[in-house]
């Protein structure tokens, strides 16, 4: 933030008037997995790409992604800079940023009391989408309705992206936002719905409905913890097929979303297949880590009520969560208000929850939840510090078998943190 | 408040633990939940959650029906316990649009002394009126005497209230979220006195509404669970209305709930004083 201070325009200085295009990649669930895809995708087309992995989101995280990255003339050696961007952070950088390509993966609800209401976050994103100059592209998720009737005056390209699977994979549960129409607020009907409030939408009453995709999963396939398997339709026509190591009808969101950024920035997916192949899951998201003993220790990062929700169903498709270390804690980015837990459909696992270890700073809350859907207390252990925590859950697990961690931003970070301390894995950022 | 409780045998003097209502003499709670999927944030389906849960523990059966805009208006006399909650400005309006073809039974079911927890905008929308500081006012089902009008500040703190139902006083906890200005008019006396928050309006020291078996308050969490006090009041004065005689509830192991209590309250605590904690400044685009 010290660059910042001494020039505030540092980020407007170094990024702007040198023709190195920037994607700036925003929304509240999945921008961080889409940013890698993306880069991922333009590596693979030989293109050298800056890129905030570490996903430092807010406005000092950018500006650092930029400062990091340029030589000491303060020019990017770069062909591409993808920046992910908290949709919040969006409003203070977008200008500076001016990006080639902007990109709106979904609107949750997420932290009310970080964001405040969601139509107020969909006015915000609004304004910025409709100052994108004409000559940039603005790339956004068409099942998701708000994201789809942002920016509707705009001239200038679009590229839409969705589901074209013709079976609901989901089903509209309290956790949903947007299932009235965003121009006239009549009930939306849905053709299919595929993630929370994403699907194949119209509304009956004013006649808005899901724009034409541009980029279309036509497939998708969970083949386990470590394997998502799908079928992208592109702009003509043609498909191609991904296998990507990581769990989830999600990342299927995230690959067109990445894939759809790089047809808007007109370059080829020619190496897409590869690209993705290897690509590992970003810290945190359902990633397994292996210990020394055999035993293995899934992380997924859950954060608000549909990245909870998409969580258990990823890890649904294993059996899991049976062995749970499940953490929240209070803090600046991951809030004071905890309410939401209550929107988070976590009666649909608890029958599998064998036993569960409850942490962070806001154990109490979580352990309330997990009662009152129907998890035995006798089953349950309050371990508040971290560290102890996972030596708690980790008794739990036998030989050979599988814990499960569900936690929030600070309490992944530091599980993950105390893993690589046990020399388990390193560190995130240097990943 | 003049109307009498509806807790037909409550006792002048407190008795030692009374022997519980056995189950099988209990009839089943019929719960109303308005417009849960417009009034839908901040997680107070937890709210019903909580008395659903709480009755089978008890072995007390539940029966909950939920009504939707446009929905056939039910005979909301006929239920036990109504709860109209939490919901975002766009959603209020929507209900807003719906509440007329709903007041009528609304208030036969309040004067009948039917248990209701309206929360948030929920407590705004059994009032009078919404005056929104823009745009048009949103009229209310005038079950309650308040009106609210939209105010400038935004409330968002961990907040605690002192709560005095049928002569038991206890303190309730959760998280207030709403730049709403709230007025009671002589019809209505608070839901309990602010201890640490802002309450409805941050002056003078009232939080929520009550007439009747009307408990109307601002406080998410969401409220009943980690207040098990008062969702146990609330049952048990929707079944001792409903039998015509005091009730007396099984006791449950709180122990999970007293402690996510007692955390609200310390963090309540540690907010005494202050009006409002957090703005959401970073939605603000900055000055240049």
């Amino acid at each position: 933030m010290v660059a910042r201070r001494v020039d505030p325009d540092v980020l407007a200085t170094i990024v702007g008037g040198r023709g190195v295009p920037v994607v700036a990649i925003t929304g509240s669930n999945g921008k961080t997995t889409t940013a890698r895809f993306t880069a991922a995708l333009l590596r693979g087309e030989g293109v050298a790409v800056a890129h905030n992995s570490s996903g430092s989101n807010l406005v000092q995280g950018v500006t650092t992604l930029a400062v990091g990255f340029a030589d000491l003339r303060g020019g990017l050696p770069y062909g591409a800079l993808v920046a992910e961007v908290d949709e919040g952070a969006l409003l203070v950088v977008a200008d500076e940023l001016r990006p080639r390509a902007l990109v709106i993966v979904d609107l949750f609800r997420d932290q009310l009391d970080r964001f405040g209401e969601l139509h107020a976050l969909g006015e915000a994103l609004d304004t910025v989408a409709s100052g994108l100059p004409a000559d940039r592209a603005l790339v956004v998720n068409a099942d998701d309705p708000l994201v789809a009737s942002l920016a509707a005056g705009r001239a200038g390209r679009r590229v839409t992206f969705g589901f074209d699977v013709g079976v609901s994979l989901d089903r509209i549960t309290r956790a949903a936002d947007t299932i009235r129409c965003p121009r006239c607020r009549h009930a939306l009907a849905y053709r299919t719905v595929h993630l929370s409030h994403m699907g194949d939408w119209a509304c009956d009453a004013c006649g808005f409905a899901r724009p034409d995709l541009d980029v279309a999963v036509t497939a998708v396939e969970v083949t386990g913890l470590d394997e998502t398997r799908c079928t992208i339709r592109l702009p003509d026509e043609s498909t191609i097929d991904l296998a990507i190591p990581q769990a989830g009808i999600h990342v299927a969101y995230d690959a067109a979303a990445a894939v759809a950024t790089v047809i808007a920035l007109d370059m080829p997916v020619t190496h897409a297949a590869e690209a993705l192949a290897g690509i590992r899951p970003a810290f945190g998201r359902i990633e397994t880590i292996a210990l020394p003993d055999g035993r293995s220790v899934v992380l997924a990062f859950s954060k608000n009520p549909t990245s909870f929700n998409t969580t258990f169903r990823a890890l649904a498709s294993e059996g899991e969560p049976r062995h749970l270390l499940v953490a929240a804690s209070n803090t600046l980015v991951d809030g004071e208000d905890f309410a939401w837990l209550w929107d988070v459909d976590v009666e649909s696992v608890a029958p599998r929850i064998e036993d569960a270890v409850i942490s962070g700073t806001r154990a109490d809350e979580l352990a309330t939840r997990l009662k009152y859907a129907g998890v035995d207390p006798a089953r349950m252990t309050v371990v508040e510090d971290r560290p102890a925590a996972l030596d708690a859950a980790l008794a739990n697990v036998p030989p050979g078998d599988r814990l499960t961690v569900v936690a929030g931003y600070t309490p992944t970070i530091e599980i993950r943190e105390e893993m690589h301390r046990r020399g388990w894995t390193g560190r995130f950022w240097e990943q | 408040m003049t109307s009498p409780s509806l807790d037909p045998g409550a006792p002048a003097v407190a008795r030692p633990d009374p022997a519980p209502t056995p189950a099988a003499d209990l009839p089943p709670i019929r719960i109303a939940h308005l417009w849960p999927s417009l009034l839908n944030v901040a997680g107070d389906g937890g709210n019903v959650t909580a008395v659903e849960a709480r009755s089978r523990w008890r072995g007390i059966v539940t029966e909950t029906v939920g009504y939707e805009a446009g929905d056939p208006v039910p005979d909301l006399t006929a239920f036990d316990i109504v709860f109209v909650q939490g919901g975002q400005d766009v959603e209020m309006a929507l209900v807003a649009a719906d509440l007329p073809r709903v007041a009528g039974t609304l208030r036969a079911a309040a004067d009948a002394g039917v248990v209701m927890l309206p929360v948030c905008a929920g407590l705004q929308l059994m009032g009078h009126a919404y005056v929104p500081s823009a745009g048009e006012a949103l009229e209310g089902a005038h079950v309650l005497d308040l009106e609210t009008h939209g105010g400038s500040q935004r409330f968002m703190q961990h907040a605690a209230v002192e709560v005095t139902i049928d002569g038991e006083t206890e303190t309730v906890v959760g998280f207030e979220n709403h730049s709403g200005v709230t007025e009671l008019g002589p019809g209505a006396v608070p839901f309990g006195r602010i201890v640490a928050g802002a309450g409805n309006n941050g002056l003078d020291g009232s939080e929520g509404a009550r007439r009747d078996n009307v408990f109307a308050t601002y406080l998410h969490g969401p409220v009943l669970p980690k207040n098990p006090w008062l969702a146990d009041v609330l049952v048990r004065i929707a079944l001792s209305r409903k039998v015509g005689q005091r009730v007396v509830l099984a006791p449950l192991d709180d122990a999970l709930e007293r402690r996510a209590h007692d955390v609200a309250l310390a963090k309540a605590m540690r907010n005494r004083g202050r009006r409002t904690a957090i703005t959401p400044a970073r939605l603000h685009r900055r000055a240049s």
